[in-house]
């Protein structure tokens, strides 16, 4: 039985459809990512679980009850905003307070339940501050506090990271989700950073257009796009253009340029335009001669934990990335062999993938 | 700031002589025992300021321009509040019509209003009452409390009233918490535009006032129209120096920079 369900959303501005028949079914105390591109409507779709957008049409029901219709105020939900929103003439304490004092809690029991949000977030002391004099990281983990401070059954996050610094944003990531498990509170996180959405949820909704094209575990959805938008939005990808040649119960192959490549577990067909999908961690350097292509380096760029390379071969220019095991790879202009598993190649049919990437 | 120039430090030698020189002069001619206007060279006298304490008629216009500039700036400011929300924050049919027809006083020549307001409570037979006039201030001084409480509004983050909603305030609690303390200072800096501007006005009141309803400028204005006796030079000082206490008292309660010149925070 789900937690909160929406149910055919749609929000209409004039003629545009910012959601366009969302549905999304959550279980109580998951975490799930809604992932995609700016203006798909992630927002938009936040909002309305808030309240703060009317949607045109469809249902939300929160923990058996319909909310549609409910008044922001009385949803009892946990949100933090982008900007954060802190009250900036209430003191950090006041702020997280604020709740408590809405609800009736009474003063005592507020002091209390605000130095364990404090607590929570790793912030304990601060609370005599005003925000003001707060650094970026501190007012995110203010917000958080405050959001949580009410004991909301759900909490919304809209892009909580994307004011703070990379490693900052990395360290939050994992206290997040740290936190979110600690209090087995159902979340969802609006982001369009692809490694917040896999580092932190159970699953990742993937939005395109006001819709959800597809919603999985991060293993899977990186694994196993259903589209070519889905693959290409959730890490890099190399992506072929071919034609299916041939096909058997057990593969289909499928012509690339002047090469065959066949990949299992996919029945298509015969002449269906495709794409062909593998990416860059799934492909090996091997000895020159020994792999299925060969190529020559025309990039190499050290990242520290990873080297980038891009490989001019028959198929085109193959992107790779190799752990750095401490022996730099050949040099740009050098020939190399190229080698993969054929387990490890997607097809996708390429008319879903019509105008995209 | 720190780095005044030459010729900076001139400038503002001038530009403020320019100004406070005339006030000086005033204030100086207020302490004269001459029955004229004049420089006090022989010997200072409080002769005028006596006189203005035994003047019931200007004492009452005065106290009628302070009552009427509270009524008429706090009017306006309590209509300039879900004015400005509501021009910054919904995009509504004629939004730009609204927003032109409340600030259009500020276009309107003083004299052309005088004269409507003259004829319209002729008609109307309610003339020469306080009311009546407050009527007429509210409408030529909601502009500037408009102007500044807009400038609050405009850039207004839409999130910091979500927030205290969705933290179960009411709506009224969110505006009363969270919303009026952040326009807090465009609110007192209209309402403080609204008050001098109503205590100033003389253009259009001389039109409406009435025998029973005589503001202090326009008192002053038939005082020096009939007579030119230095009495006025007393009425002068005592409001010069009256302004810079109120001034300076508003400083310390609010900070007159936040307040005329924006957050400067
Ligand atoms: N009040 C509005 N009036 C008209 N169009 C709107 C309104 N609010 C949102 N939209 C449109 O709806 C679409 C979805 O907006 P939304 O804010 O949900 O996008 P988003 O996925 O959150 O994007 P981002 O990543 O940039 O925040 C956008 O194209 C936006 O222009
Ligand atoms: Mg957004």
């Amino acid at each position: 039985m789900a937690f909160l369900t929406l149910e055919g959303i749609v929000k209409t501005y004039g003629t545009f459809r910012a959601i366009d028949g969302l549905n999304l079914e959550v279980r109580h105390g998951e975490f799930i990512a809604l992932l995609g591109p700016s203006g798909c409507g992630k927002t938009t779709t936040l909002q309305s679980i808030a309240g703060f957008v009317q949607p045109t049409e469809g249902r939300i029901v929160l923990d058996g009850r319909d909310i549609t219709h409910v008044r922001p105020e009385q949803r009892g939900l946990g949100i933090v905003f982008q900007s954060y929103a802190l009250f900036p003439h209430m003191t950090v304490a006041q702020n997280i307070s604020f709740g408590l004092e809405m609800r009736g809690v009474p003063t005592a029991e507020r002091g209390k339940r605000v130095d364990e949000a404090l607590d929570l977030v790793r912030l304990a002391g601060l609370g005599e501050r005003y925000p003001k004099a707060l650094s970026g990281g501190q007012r995110q983990r203010v917000a958080i506090a405050r959001a949580l401070a009410i004991r909301p059954n759900l909490l919304l996050l809209d892009e909580p990271m994307s004011n703070l610094d990379a490693k900052l944003r990395e360290e939050m990531h994992i206290e997040l989700r740290a936190i979110q498990r600690e209090l087995g509170i159902t979340t969802i996180l609006v982001t369009h950073d692809q490694v917040e959405a896999m580092t932190m949820s159970d699953r990742i909704a993937v939005m395109q257009k006001g819709r959800i094209v597809q919603i999985d575990t991060p293993f899977e959805a990186y694994e196993r796009p259903h589209s070519p938008f889905a693959s290409a939005f959730l890490g890099k990808t190399n992506a072929f253009a071919g034609a299916v040649q041939l096909r058997n119960d057990r593969c289909c192959h499928v012509q690339v340029h002047d090469t065959l490549m066949h990949v299992p577990h996919e029945d298509r067909t015969l002449g269906n335009d495709v794409n062909v999908y593998i990416r860059p961690e799934k492909i090996r350097l091997v000895a020159l001669g020994s792999g299925r292509f060969s190529g020559r380096v025309r990039l190499r760029v050290f990242l520290g934990n990873l080297w980038l390379m891009a490989v001019e071969s028959r198929l085109g220019l193959v992107h790779m990335t190799l752990p750095n095991l401490g022996t730099p790879p050949p040099e740009e202009g050098s020939e190399v062999g190229l080698d993969w598993s054929d387990d490890d190649l997607r097809l996708l049919d390429r008319e879903v993938a019509h105008g995209q990437v | 700031m720190h780095k005044n120039g030459f010729f900076s430090l001139l400038f503002h030698a001038l530009f403020v002589t320019f100004i406070v020189a005339p006030l000086v002069v005033v204030m100086a001619m207020a302490f004269t025992s001459k029955g004229y206007l004049s420089l006090p060279t022989e010997g200072l006298s409080l002769r005028w300021f006596r006189a203005l304490a035994d003047n019931q008629e200007m004492l009452d216009a005065f106290a009628l321009s302070i009552k009427l500039g509270l009524a008429s700036a706090t009017i306006a400011a309590l209509l300039a509040i879900p004015a400005a929300l509501a021009i910054s924050r919904y995009d509504f049919p004629g939004r730009g019509a609204v927003t032109g027809f409340l600030l259009s006083p500020l276009m309107i020549p003083s004299v052309v209003l005088g004269i409507a307001f003259l004829r319209f409570f002729s008609l109307a037979q309610i003339g020469g009452s306080f009311w009546a006039l407050t009527l007429t201030h509210v409408i030529v001084v909601l502009p500037y409390a408009l102007r500044l409480t807009l400038a609050s509004t405009i850039g207004l983050e839409r999130d910091i009233e979500h927030a205290a909603l969705s933290l179960g305030a009411s709506r009224w609690t969110a505006f009363y918490r969270v919303v009026l303390p952040r326009i807090r200072t465009g609110v007192v800096g209209g309402w403080m535009l609204a008050f001098i501007q109503s205590f100033d006005e003389l253009t259009m009141t001389v039109f409406v006032a009435t025998p029973g309803t005589t503001t202090l400028p326009v008192a002053m204005y038939n005082q020096i129209s009939q007579t030119i006796d230095p009495l006025i030079t007393a009425v002068s000082t005592v409001l010069i120096v009256g302004t810079l206490l109120l001034m300076l008292i508003l400083d310390r309660m609010v900070g007159l920079d936040r307040v005329l010149i924006g957050e400067g925070k």
